[in-house]
């Protein structure tokens, strides 16, 4: 390998570590004074600072507690150990060799330890912006998803609920989406281990949640950074007697709102109207299909755990079950989960340790966001005429009288279908202490998955099943990942230095397979496998594979417990780019200063915390198709040439040997605050994130052959504030405490080259969505509709030049709506009185809109769908004034993509209220527990909102980073009711 | 602490990762463009990758069906999408989806024909003997031309991409439109290098024959070439069709009905055809023109027999082609042109036989004799020589028991044309032909203003309301959006 960037790099590293080897073996020859620091529940405390008292000889306690001091010539001094949020407490040393200390906690605490990339922090010596989602907040939402808990819960982070089917995985964008095309999740890292599918982590085992915002906080994680990242912990045993806990829980889910549409009568008129005639006489039903598809889903959820510690091991294991069917008909999820956690301390230098996780998860999905040509369920519950059954005399479905498009229970019930995934998360980790202040630490972890989806079509009972004569399919995933960390901290202190370290080096892989087999003509039903099918339809095998390697190092500086600075340096590579450029370079910096430090505020009894934060960084994204740099070819364009099948390849993307990393430069100003002995807390963050080189699949126009070509091109900027502010109202016997979240955040597309890309297209009306400089991502695109013409019944519009016009054209099409919020925000109150708990969670979004493609499908008028309720007001002779247009058969002219459909879907919901008691240790003394602890839950209770479609939080592409604030028949939220049951042995 | 455990631990941070030959990886179920054409057999299968083009576009699936025979006279829209309504009624808009499907679809298949015409003279393979090498680069001009014809006739000049595209870069892709006439000049000249490489046969195996291009199939496009641009040139026409008839393939007419039947594809008067085989090498399209007995299925089919062109086949008293086009059946739906109460008899488009659950193997003719025969018919025609052309359009008529032509249907030169462009219709209804011959002999617009269909709801004639403008597809807004350096129809 030749001498190049990256090996320079690497040879520094190598001198930087020698030297901090080397620089500080001075300190060692004294008497020493060795303990640990732990709380009440033995739970050790980092981080404490142990100072001889009048001296500025001092030390501070590691991540297990421990701390090591050195002390010359005084037998009688005294040590205090302090810690924000707890006591001082002072020991006089008396000739000790060890002194161990628990610490009281100082109610009202602000201070805690927050785990952060690589380790962990007290959050007064956080520098970046940080938010954490505590076991408090995660146990009064009882839910089967992570996404679901960390909504509202932070401000500047938005979660994306797409829908509320019970197999929808979560979508989560920190501070706006940073990126058109590469991916905008945030990272996910689960006990050390990066991940991406959330839908298989168990709510139960979480300790805590770190969201890292910023990019000064999440430069750390470099490549992977760039959209924020998620940092999940999971419990550990820490109390020397075991703890069981048992949990569960049952409840019941239903859609909180339905539509009136036409009935029979009303169908038939509209048919007459457009000169549709059939023998009516044979539709006579009359079936709700809102009642028939959507159905009250009910969820169990069952888990029991146990943890604790024995000498030097820690101890948590875990297993439980949740199963949910959907409040659509057919619609279900369930997860088996299994966990252990294990941290055995070999000896007083060596610390190893193990986090598995096995689950299998398995769902059933509906087909929601198609129209009722399509077999969409939601739609087709809409769009179906109430004048048909649901079975034909032989067994059929029904369809329209008009069209061949079968009733919704066709789409639920026609197939059997589901989508099974077995998955094992699991590292091993071993940490060894050397030289008194090294720690080096080396881990290894997989993320082992496995799924298969199996659909079989009957050849009786739907149209498309007969036709094929029945349809087997079988598609399976397999994906591997393992990520392989080494790195060496350094922790000193010295007098009022505090110095922390950390280098280190990440190689990560990904190794994916899918194979897909289908066969068709089945004999009948009774084999549902394909291997009943003569006619092999499809036999696919893929491979792909990615891989990242970095360097990573971070410096901690914290000068008196006043002046903190932060530096990362991170180095990736990327098997995504080219050669040239596979090297991307990801530096931040973050000061803190803590004012309440400072004499001036020191005695304040006003504030009780003060600290500013300022941070810069720069984070990467590479998360793009594998192998984006080269010019692939692909295969499987096979043509027969005499009567055999031969082997056809095609280009399928342009090479780009430049392809580098899209970089984002995200600059943070925030300050923390807490007033009046820490009562109320305030975080305040403002920032403004650039992204540029923007990973884009740019449109290439297609007489080149290609859609699109990736390409580094464009600037996008997301800028915002956020506030959360934490309040204990009152205190005592009645515990009252509020926690109010803001987050504002402006998106733009600063530099496209002029580029204009239209997408989010709506089945037979075009696209919805522009991306252009100047506007932000999620912008609505469309004719601005003019109103109905009393004359002719026809909907009119408002062309560029601001004169009506029946027929507009492509050019006339303007932005008709944003649907980017202009705040969102939740209010969370908790109410404690004796063994009462209650929480009321609110949660909100101001100022998106939405485009109604629902109502599009609905008030079409256009050919035999049945329309909603509202369609009674269309103009039927001249003369009539209404805002909507007459029924014109087989014509969208007016139904276009429009204002007439966009609606500001600004809500706000009851999205949480849980009722709970504790019962008194007396009692539960008595039945041999711990505790004992009954909650009733209710979920999206009540929504006042003035959008019309079944729910304001959907979006029908999912959590795409261009297309947002679409519904088009989607699986709406639920009102969920839930009861619990939470005990401890 | 031991100074071996320093050691280990600095040994194990800093040798265990890693070097860029980590991060050096290639797709594993992909080629590179840097070497899937490094063997004749891989150079092979990027040309079997440009043959599959006719398979995987909508447009050589139906929708040149839906541009020429519903949006002429010969169909209706049929079935119930508002975009397929709107190519019946010449209203259609700039951002059809099939009019942006058809152009993406056709250029596609351009950049595979020129990735094979470069590539094919790289390869050093020894196993790439110079004749294949010859043949290959024919077969892509072929391909390149065919498509380029289609582009051509729908949209009138286009930008002419030669070359494979290697950049992204804008001044590279934003390539501005030829005129019609470069395009056609562009398709002849392709043509005549095409045939000038090809065989007229591969052996005698007629399923690879009717695949793979031959001089004859390049040559009669030629022929159609010459005949549909701007200023037709009839000699030239003509001495391409002499090479077809000369052609050692031996193209013959055959019974009209095994042309349809779908158990006599690859035949004699087969120049070339789309290779469907069923299974996952399948045609969808017979599924949604077939009625219910032969499909299965009980909702409204497409591209409905217009009554104008059931008269048309009434009116010569052609049997034999009216039944191999057009099968009644009675159905359970409405039809706004043929029955507005359910249980009415209804026509079908049955050019396809079988629908085989949306996997036919029923295919469509790209190429076939009896039209070129028509063609000769045409040029002779137009350069005087009337009786011959008669000749060549009764060897049509006779072979489906049809008279020979009176003297009053060739007694001027107008009239014959008149005659040959009635024949057509009867020869080749449901294979995309109607449009283009109606523009040809300049008859488009007053064809369709005179056309008069009975829309039984309102019980009035669909007003067509055709312009010169109409004749041309819009250029789709999608691909305006793409590339500035366009320019739009007359809309």
């Amino acid at each position: 390998m030749k001498l190049d960037k990256f090996q320079n790099f690497r040879t520094l590293y190598r001198y930087a570590v020698l030297m901090m080897l080397l620089s500080f073996s001075a300190y060692a020859q004294e008497v020493s004074v060795t303990g640990k620091v732990t709380d009440k529940s033995g739970e050790p405390i980092p981080g404490v600072s142990v100072l001889v008292k009048g001296s500025e000889n001092g030390s501070s306690s590691n991540f297990d507690g421990e701390y090591e001091m050195s002390i010359t010539n005084t037998p009688n001094a005294i040590l205090v150990f302090s810690y924000i949020g707890m006591e001082t407490i002072e020991k006089r040393i008396n000739g000790l060799k060890t002194i161990n200390v628990v610490l009281e906690e100082n109610v009202l605490a602000m201070n805690e330890v927050v785990v952060v990339g690589y380790g962990s922090q007290q959050k007064k010596d956080i520098t970046g912006s940080v938010s954490i989602i505590g076991a408090e907040a995660l146990e009064s939402r009882p839910n089967t998803q992570v996404g679901a808990l960390i909504q509202g819960r932070a401000p500047g982070v938005q979660v994306l609920s797409s829908s509320g089917k019970p197999s929808q995985g979560l979508s989560i964008r920190i501070r706006g989406t940073n990126s058109i095309n590469a991916g905008s999740e945030p990272l996910y890292v689960l006990d050390g281990v990066p991940t991406t599918d959330t839908r298989s982590i168990n709510p139960s085992d979480i300790e805590s949640i770190s969201i890292l915002k910023d990019a000064s906080s999440a430069a750390i994680y470099g490549a992977q950074g760039a959209n924020g990242v998620v940092i999940i912990t999971t419990k550990r045993g820490t109390s020397s007697k075991p703890t069981i806990n048992l949990n569960t829980y049952i409840g019941v889910a239903s859609v909180w709102n339905t539509l009136p549409v036409l009935n029979g009568d009303q169908y038939r008129d509209l048919m007459t109207e457009m000169g549709q005639n059939t023998d009516w006489d044979k539709y006579t039903e009359n079936t709700d299909w809102q009642k028939e598809i959507f159905q009250t889903g009910l969820s169990q959820n069952l888990q029991v755990s146990m943890g604790g510690k024995s000498n030097n091991t820690n101890y948590y294991v875990s297993g439980g079950y949740v199963k949910q069917t959907g409040a659509v008909r057919s619609s279900e999820m369930d997860r088996s989960n299994f966990k252990i956690n294990l941290d055995q301390k070999v000896n007083d230098w060596l610390k190893i340790g193990t986090r598995i996780a096995y689950t299998k998860y398995s769902d059933v999905d509906v087909n929601d966001n198609s129209s009722v040509n399509s077999g969409g369920v939601l739609l087709g519950a809409l769009n179906t005429p109430s004048v048909i059954g649901t079975y034909n005399e032989d067994g059929t479905f029904t369809s329209n009288p008009f069209q061949n498009w079968e009733n919704p229970i066709a789409s639920a019930d026609g197939s059997e279908r589901g989508y099974t995934k077995n998955r094992i998360l699991g590292n091993i980790y071993a940490e060894i202490r050397f030289l008194k202040d090294f720690t080096f630490r080396t881990n290894y972890g997989i993320d082992d998955g496995h799924g298969v989806y199996d659909y079989f079509l009957d050849p009786y009972r739907t149209s498309f099943g007969r036709a094929l004569k029945g349809q087997g399919i079988r598609n399976s995933d397999t994906s591997f990942y393992y990520i392989f960390e080494n790195t060496l901290k350094y922790n000193k202190v010295i007098k009022k230095h505090k110095i922390a370290a950390l280098v280190g080096t990440v190689n990560q892989k990904n190794s994916w397979e899918n194979t897909a087999i289908e066969r068709r003509n089945f004999a009948s039903d009774g084999i549902k496998t394909v291997n009943g099918g003569s006619e092999i339809m499809k036999a696919i095998s893929t491979k792909s594979e990615k891989a990242n390697s970095s360097f990573i190092s971070r410096i901690n500086y914290d000068y008196d417990n006043k002046y903190l600075l932060t530096a990362n340096f991170r180095a990736d590579g990327s098997s995504i780019f080219g050669p040239d450029n596979r090297w991307g370079y990801f530096p931040s910096f973050s000061l803190g200063w803590r004012l309440s430090e400072e004499n001036f505020l020191k005695e304040s009894k006003v504030v009780s915390n003060l600290k500013l934060r300022l941070g810069w960084g720069l984070v990467g994204n590479d998360q793009i198709d594998n192998y984006a740099y080269l010019g692939r070819v692909g295969s499987g364009a096979n043509y027969p040439i005499g009567g055999v099948v031969m082997p056809g390849t095609y280009p399928v993307s342009i090479e780009n040997l430049a392809l580098k990393w899209e970089e984002s430069e995200q600059t943070n100003i925030g300050v923390d605050a807490g007033f009046l002995e820490g009562r109320v807390l305030l975080t305040a963050d403002a920032y403004i994130k650039k992204t540029k080189d923007l990973l884009l699949n740019a449109p290439l126009p297609k007489s080149t052959g290609f859609d699109s070509a990736i390409q580094n091109i464009g600037k996008l900027q997301n800028k915002g504030v956020e506030f959360g502010l934490n309040t204990i109202n009152t205190q005592g016997a009645v515990l009252w405490t509020s926690t109010l979240n803001l987050s504002i955040n402006k998106n733009e597309v600063l530099d496209l080259v002029g580029q204009e890309i239209f997408t989010g297209g709506i089945a037979g009306r075009g696209e919805a969505t522009l991306i252009k400089e100047g506007l932000p991502l999620g912008t609505l695109y469309g004719y601005e509709f003019g109103g109905v013409d009393a004359t002719t019944g026809n909907a009119y519009y408002i062309d560029k030049d601001g004169e009506s016009t029946f027929t507009p054209v492509a050019d006339d099409r303007k932005i008709i709506g944003d649907a980017n919020a202009d705040f969102l925000y939740s209010l969370n109150n908790t109410v404690t009185y004796k063994g009462f708990g209650l929480t009321v969670f609110l949660q909100g979004s101001e100022g998106n809109d939405m485009l109604n493609a629902t109502k599009i499908e609905s008030e079409g008028l256009l050919d035999p769908k049945n329309q909603s309720l509202s369609v009674m007001n269309r103009w039927r002779n001249p003369g009539d004034v209404t805002s909507i247009p007459r029924a014109s058969w087989g014509s969208t002219d007016n139904s276009r993509i429009s204002t007439r459909f966009i609606e500001d879907a600004s809500y706000i919901r009851l999205k949480t209220v849980t009722l709970s008691y504790d019962f008194s240790e007396g009692l539960t003394e008595k039945l041999k527990m711990s505790s004992l602890r009954f909650y009733v839950t209710g979920e999206n209770l009540y929504t006042i909102t003035n959008y019309s479609g079944f729910d304001p939080e959907v979006n029908s592409f999912g959590g795409s980073n261009t297309v947002r604030g679409i519904d088009y028949g989607t699986y709406p939220q639920t009102r969920n009711i839930i009861f619990g049951i939470n005990v401890s042995f | 602490m031991k100074i071996y455990k320093i050691i280990a631990i600095i040994t194990l941070v800093f040798t265990v990762p890693s070097c860029n030959d980590y991060l050096d990886l290639s797709p594993i179920s992909e080629e590179t463009s840097a070497n899937a054409y490094k063997n004749a057999s891989q150079v092979e299968s990027a040309l079997i990758g440009a043959y599959e083009s006719f398979q995987s576009s909508d447009y050589y699936v139906w929708d040149n069906i839906l541009f020429q025979d519903v949006r002429a006279d010969n169909h209706y829209a049929g079935g119930d999408n508002p975009e397929i309504f709107s190519i019946d009624y010449l209203t259609v808009s700039t951002t059809n989806s099939k009019v942006y499907g058809s152009w993406s679809n056709l250029y596609n298949a351009i950049a595979k024909a020129n990735t094979v015409i470069e590539r094919a003279k790289e390869v050093t393979d020894i196993k790439m003997t110079e004749e294949r090498r010859n043949q290959i680069i024919g077969e892509a001009y072929f391909l390149r031309a065919f498509h380029y014809y289609n582009l051509v006739k729908n949209w009138g000049g286009v930008p002419l991409v030669l070359e494979s595209v290697k950049s992204a870069d804008p001044e590279v892709v934003r390539i501005p439109r030829a005129t019609e006439e470069e395009v056609y000049a562009q398709i002849i000249s392709d043509l005549e290098l095409s045939a000038s490489l090809l065989p007229d046969t591969y052996g005698n195996d007629a399923s690879v024959n009717k695949a793979r291009v031959s001089s004859g199939a390049a040559n009669a496009l030629g022929a159609k070439a010459c005949l549909q641009k701007p200023n037709p040139d009839y000699i030239q026409a003509l001495s391409f069709i002499a090479k077809v008839e000369e052609s050692t393939a031996n193209y013959t007419l055959i019974n009209y009905e095994h042309l349809f039947d779908g158990n006599h594809y690859n035949n004699d008067e087969s120049i070339l055809e789309i290779q469907y085989l069923g299974g996952d090498e399948g045609n969808w399209g017979p599924q949604m023109l077939l009625p219910p007995s032969i499909s299965g299925d009980t909702w409204r089919k497409f591209v409905t027999p217009s009554q104008n062109l059931v008269k048309a086949f009434d009116v010569a008293g052609d049997v034999i082609r009216k039944n191999a086009t057009v099968l009644f059946e009675s159905v359970d739906w409405i039809d706004e042109y043929w029955g507005n109460e359910i249980g009415h008899s209804i026509p079908f488009g049955s050019k396809w036989k079988n629908a085989n659950g949306w996997s036919s193997s029923d295919r469509q003719y790209l190429l076939r004799y009896g039209d070129v025969i028509l063609l000769k018919a045409e040029a002779l025609n137009e350069t005087g020589q009337l009786e011959l052309a008669a000749d060549e359009v009764n060897k049509i008529r006779s072979r489906v028991y049809l008279p020979n032509l009176t003297s009053d249907q060739k007694s001027t030169k107008e009239i014959l044309r008149t005659t040959i462009l009635n024949e057509r219709r009867l020869e080749l209804a449901q294979e995309a032909q109607r449009w283009d011959d109606l523009v040809r002999y300049n008859v488009i617009v007053e064809t369709m203003n005179n056309l008069v269909e009975i829309d039984l709801r309102a019980g009035t004639a669909v007003n067509y309301n055709m312009t010169e403008a109409k004749i041309l597809l819009p250029i789709p807004q999608q691909e305006l959006d793409r590339n500035p350096a366009l320019v739009q129809n007359p809309l």
